[in-house]
């Protein structure tokens, strides 16, 4: 608990740097490529033309998922996948790849993984803008449903950030843990309403991922379905309740060995 | 005067591995798993403002461990340091990031020391002074020389205006003339009362600019004292060592190995 507390504090504290260190971050990334930022947009382009090509056309044939065409069904839910799949890997190996830059044990170090997440958020943000506009081309113009967009942000945020506490711990102490991480995080597309739509038990199943009340959110709100917030409350409180206990078990391990990863390296 | 650094009953251990699977058993059980190693026993001394004192040792006796964990990079196992102000470490890794600009990298490293955005901007023209490294400012570190990059990072460390300096063998660094040019910076730092650790082999160095000195053996200290008395004994030894039969130097080392596998050997024998 008191652990909790302190990482709470250190991240508000620290905002000024969190967004200084992530758009460096977003800088050194993208320093070598002649297209630069524009590759953020690029890349998911292009997987999701593979991915329309292969479910939309290929497996389902065509069909709609609940009277949604699949690709904006596919476009409003893969968006923020992106955000997380980069950011859940990136962050698990944030702390170990860094620490030799930081030389200073007093540099609140749980802020390491979440300025690595914010840097992402930044060409998330961009993508989110980009799908909106094309959406205003289709029959899936804004709505007022489109005022959650922010709060599954926020979701998204919190989620990433409270998992990266406790994968950038392990991965630091246990090199391969981050190759689970990255095995685990191939696995997630498929276990998430991403590329397939889920019925019956399989659905029941897949709603425990933390995950599928983002996707779902994301997608109420780009295409302008339902309150998703309201409408699933249930949904809403278990989200927040893994959200709270693996910031509870992240922080624990985090004040617990960021003493000593200098130590692991 | 007022003591700026009090370090006591200092160790340091580390285990040693010779299979991942090893380390991973270390991590798991309890009491760890692993032979131990002690770069550091029980190191207790204090030092005051104003003092500049040299860290000498053969390889390996702990001078860099010592360094670190005075400049807060690497924590204790054991025992205490406290320091009173803001500590510098001046190593010749400097740890920018390549693919940044040095300009970027200044402001970079400033926040990871914990400095405010009007402070470093403050900061900033002096240090692109000092660095005197031209245009190459705004270009990625990775295309700078390696006295270029060093020249950076020697810069921010100095401009931070540190109260407590840990200087890592960097005064080597840069051609003649920036070498003068931090020595000058040095012994400006002298003067205004800080406290100055300084890691050399060359023993010119160490007289020239340091009032006391520690000598390191196998990770105790084996004297501390003002540079006059310790020097000439350190250079004796060395003389000693160097005049040593490789039979004798092995039958040195094994005796390091030994007492470095920590105390409870040392008291078994």
């Amino acid at each position: 608990m008191k652990s909790m507390f302190t990482v709470i504090k250190e991240q508000i504290s620290s905002f000024y740097l969190i967004r200084r260190l992530s758009l460096f971050e977003l800088k050194s990334a993208n320093n070598n490529n002649y297209l630069g930022m524009l590759w953020e947009l690029i890349n998911p382009a292009i997987q999701l033309a593979i991915y329309w090509f292969v479910f939309g056309f290929g497996i389902r044939g065509g069909d709609p998922v609940d009277g949604v065409p699949f690709v904006f069904w596919l476009l409003s839910g893969m968006v923020v996948w992106f955000f997380v799949n980069q950011s859940i890997i990136e962050a698990s190996k944030s702390i170990y790849t860094r620490i030799n830059f930081i030389s200073k044990m007093s540099f609140p170090m749980s802020v390491i993984p979440t300025y690595v997440i914010v840097s992402k958020l930044y060409s998330h943000l961009m993508l989110v803008a980009l799908v909106t506009i094309i959406l205003q081309f289709t029959d899936y113009t804004i709505s007022p449903y489109f005022v959650q967009l922010p709060y599954f942000i926020f979701c998204t945020l919190m989620l990433l950030i409270s998992l990266s506490l406790i994968t950038s711990t392990l991965s630091t102490i246990v090199r391969d843990v981050h190759m689970v991480v990255t095995s685990i995080v191939r696995m997630l597309l498929y276990l998430t309403p991403l590329l397939w739509e889920p019925s019956g038990w399989i659905k029941q199943v897949i709603m425990i991922n933390p995950l599928y009340y983002i996707v779902e959110g994301y997608r109420a709100s780009l295409l302008g379905t339902s309150w998703y917030l309201v409408e699933n409350t249930q949904l809403t409180l278990y989200f927040w309740g893994v959200v709270i206990v693996m910031l509870l078990i992240g922080s624990a391990l985090h004040v617990k060995f960021r003493n000593h990863f200098v130590d692991y390296m | 005067m007022s003591e700026t650094v009090i370090v006591k009953n200092v160790y340091k251990k580390y285990k040693m591995h010779s299979k991942p699977s090893e380390k991973l058993l270390d991590v798991i059980l309890p009491g760890g798993y692993g032979e131990d190693f002690y770069a550091l026993q029980d190191i207790s001394f204090t030092a005051k403002k104003g003092d500049v004192i040299g860290l000498v040792g053969v390889n390996g006796s702990g001078k860099s461990t010592l360094s670190n964990i005075i400049a807060g990079v690497v924590p204790p196992t054991s025992g205490t340091v406290e320091t009173i102000g803001q500590t510098s470490l001046i190593a010749i890794a400097s740890g920018l990031n390549n693919q940044l600009s040095g300009r970027d990298n200044i402001e970079l490293k400033c926040l990871m020391l914990g400095f405010t955005k009007k402070e470093i901007k403050e900061m900033e023209p002096e240090i692109i002074e000092f660095a005197d490294i031209g245009k190459f400012i705004d270009q990625p570190v990775k295309k700078y020389s390696s006295g270029m990059k060093s020249r950076l990072g020697f810069a921010i460390s100095v401009t931070v205006n540190p109260d407590i300096l840990v200087v890592d063998e960097a005064l080597s660094v840069g051609d003649q003339a920036f070498a003068q040019k931090s020595k000058n910076k040095m012994f400006e730092f002298k003067e205004k009362g800080k406290t100055i650790f300084f890691v050399s082999h060359s023993m010119g160095q160490i007289k020239e600019f340091c009032d006391s000195a520690l000598w390191l053996e196998y990770g105790e200290i084996k004297d501390y004292g003002p540079v006059k008395e310790v020097i000439p004994e350190y250079e004796k030894f060395l003389k000693k060592y160097k005049a040593m039969t490789k039979e004798e130097q092995r039958k040195f080392r094994e005796e390091v190995m030994r007492k470095q596998s920590g105390p409870a050997a040392t008291l078994g024998k």
